[in-house]
């Protein structure tokens, strides 16, 4: 290793990013961190023609850069000294063991380690992926290899919501004007991970079953009219979204529901009694809840239920099941 | 004719001197032999490959089995099954149905043959003797496809004369392939059906990947008939989608432009249903599968089935579709719940025994014609 040296940052090109995986870095900590204590690591360069190339740095360079700090201490390697490959490594462990990279800098270090440095596949999963802290598995670098080449925005939507591995594959599978046209309808709700993944299902088994396109879907009128209603609130929106999303997704189901529903209201039941059909009306077994605080609730409630068995409505829903109105 | 041609064999030292096993091997004199103890590390091997069911298909172990391979079919729980019963000598399909449940059943990706085909033969006869005061069916289509795999592993072949001598049992081959030939010549008298899965021309295109087309299995079928085998077709799975009524209604009608009805012994009908883990292997491995885009849900035995009012409606218009060709036709539901048979024939068998009884009844009428 060399030794340190000080350089004048006006030499350094900053245009150069063979080496960067940065993506939205936080630079304010660091700004933070400079001002306070001064630049600890000196940065790594390469010196070329008419100047030096970044190897490792490129955020504290920005910062000093942006502190009127005219000088930087770096680690100078020659020009022929190390292949493009050592020296892309040498980045990644230093900052493997420093700040450490986020989702979206991780699929770019992958995407050039096989398309800018021309490593194997087989190699990048069996030496990369460990260095990186994940699993050596194909379907793993095919994830961070599909995140890569996704629009910034969907890169920006991942690290804000920390998107897992398992949605980013499904994103993946969207073409990329649907993507453009979904990030914005994702954004507007609130959605966790399951949340998340149950909406991306919905919009993709949709899609290949009518054969048409997410980004089509996302514009359904009933769709774009809950995200208009400012009343609303990203959660109360996020259900009314999936309700709408399941009703395209199962429509005999959710009529036969919605039938039931009419039908457990015509009977007026107590706030304290519940009825439920089987699961998925799949059997023609009921089940009735009853809820009760003290023993005149519970008389009340048990009086109701055995009137329940006279009433005409209860009895037709009971012999005849709920059924589909044509 | 195997549908993925063979890459390698792996032959377990257990097998070598079997007389099948040289049959087999005669077959394949180009593909080179790797001599193998047992099937763990092969496995193990296999489970590494990113696809090891699509490799599997490609290579073929030849062990021996001493594990029981006459065992009553798995069926499901909580609704009316059949009461028939699974002979395995072999596993694995060489076919590649994006919704085979066997990507999820079972853990060795390779086709395997059993070679101790004679000690089979003892186990089926003794368990013959031991139900003989009850009317058996048995089938070699459970844990792969009965006819695909015969010009190699000729088990039909001394299936169906060992049946053709008994008098409580009746043997089914059920195939989705056109390899009939080799069993033509065989004199049967009647105690095998040769059945088939059956699904519209789409359908086999898009999901049914190394089987016979349509025409090819219709065809053969025919063949069989003409030699005077009882045949059977199982509408299973039912695929509804929006073409779903025009392509059955197609199929039945090719069905039986070729084949008599007086000849069909039995029809099963069931719709498409699948346990939980299946979907994400399938479609991972099926990118283009379109079947898990039904209203499919999970059912009282854990398995994802179409909603109860899209089973019914499907098979009640196929009953009628098949009862306008002959209304003598025997149809039955494939693991379904009383509730759907009652809604489809107006009555549900009593029990899984009583279902079997009725298959009885069925076999002696169709052997009296």
């Amino acid at each position: 290793m060399k030794s340190i040296e000080k350089i004048p940052i006006s030499e350094v090109d900053l245009s150069d990013e063979t080496f960067s995986v940065n993506f939205l870095p936080d630079l304010q900590s660091l700004c933070a961190s400079i001002r306070e204590i001064g630049m600890i690591q000196p940065v790594l360069l390469r010196r070329k023609e008419g100047g030096y190339q970044i190897i490792s740095g490129y955020r504290r360079i920005r910062v000093l850069k942006e502190l009127g700090i005219s000088e930087v201490f770096a680690r100078i390697f020659d020009e022929n000294g190390k292949d493009d490959l050592q020296l892309f490594s040498f980045t990644l462990h230093e900052n493997m063991t420093t700040r450490g990279f986020n989702t979206v800098e991780i699929a770019l270090a992958l995407h050039k380690l096989i398309h800018l440095f021309r490593v194997e596949p087989p190699e990048v999963i069996q030496t990369y992926l460990p260095l990186l802290r994940l699993e050596p598995n194909e379907k793993i670098l095919n994830t961070y290899l599909s995140l890569a080449q996704m629009e910034d925005a969907v890169k920006e939507y991942v690290l804000s919501e920390a998107v897992s591995r398992s949605n980013i594959r499904k994103l993946a599978n969207f073409l990329p004007e649907d993507r453009t046209i979904l990030i914005p309808f994702l954004s507007s709700l609130k959605l966790g991970e399951n949340r998340l993944r149950e909406i991306l299902n919905l919009l993709d088994e949709i899609a290949r079953r009518d054969r048409s396109r997410v980004g089509e879907i996302v514009r359904h009128p009933e769709l774009r009219a809950i995200l208009s209603r400012r009343e609303l609130t990203p959660s109360q929106k996020t259900e009314e979204v999936k309700r709408i999303l399941l009703e395209l997704r199962y429509p005999r189901l959710m009529e036969i529901e919605k039938t039931f529903e009419r039908e457990r209201k015509d009977l007026n039941l107590p706030p304290n009694i519940s009825l439920f059909h089987s699961p998925h009306f799949e059997g023609k077994e009921w089940r009735i809840e009853l809820r009760f605080e003290t023993l005149e609730q519970y008389r009340h409630a048990l009086f109701f239920l055995s009137q329940l068995a006279e009433e005409k409505k209860f009895v037709a829903l009971i012999k005849e099941g709920v059924e589909q109105k044509p | 004719m195997i549908p993925f041609p063979l890459e390698r064999i792996y032959l377990d030292e257990k097998a070598e001197k079997d007389w099948v096993t040289e049959k087999i091997l005669q077959g394949f004199s180009h593909l080179s032999v790797e001599r193998v103890r047992g099937k763990r590390e092969l496995i193990k091997k296999f489970l590494s490959f990113h696809d090891p069911l699509e490799v599997g298909k490609k290579h073929l172990l030849i062990t021996h089995d001493y594990g029981r391979r006459v065992k009553p079919c798995p069926g499901t729980s909580n609704h009316i099954c059949c009461g028939y019963y699974v002979i395995n000598p072999m596993t694995n399909c060489p076919m590649d149905c994006s919704y085979c449940v066997l990507q999820e059943y079972l853990n060795n990706p390779f086709l395997t043959l059993y070679s101790n085909l004679d000690d089979l033969i003892e186990e089926i006869g003794r368990f013959l003797s031991n139900h003989e005061e009850n009317f058996i069916r048995l089938g070699t289509g459970e844990l792969s496809d009965s006819l695909a795999l015969e010009s190699i592993f000729p088990v039909s072949q001394i299936l169906i004369p060992f049946f053709a001598e008994r008098k409580r049992a009746i043997l089914e081959l059920k195939t989705k392939s056109c390899s009939v030939d080799s069993i033509l010549h065989l004199d049967h008298k009647e105690r095998t059906v040769v059945s088939w899965s059956l699904n519209p021309s789409r359908i086999i295109e898009e999901e049914e990947r190394g089987t016979a087309s349509l025409e090819e299995r219709l065809e053969a079928a025919q063949k069989c008939q003409a030699k005077g085998y009882p045949l059977g077709f199982h509408f299973d799975p039912i695929i509804f989608d929006r073409e779903w009524e025009r392509e059955y209604q197609e199929t039945i009608r090719s069905l039986f432009k070729l084949i008599d009805p007086k000849r069909v012994i039995w029809i099963s009908l069931g719709g498409f249903r699948y346990p939980p883990k299946l979907k994400g292997l399938a479609e991972e491995r099926f990118p283009k599968t379109r079947i898990f885009l039904g209203e499919l849900f999970p059912g009282k035995d854990g398995k994802f089935r179409y909603f109860k009012e899209i089973r019914i409606e499907m098979y009640q218009k196929m009953v009628k579709w098949l009862r306008e060709v002959s209304p003598h036709l025997f149809i039955y539901l494939c693991m379904e719940s009383r509730e759907v048979w009652k809604a489809v024939f107006g009555w549900a068998p009593e029990s899984s025994n009583h279902l079997n009884h009725l298959f009885e009844e069925q076999v002696k009428k169709f052997l009296d014609r």
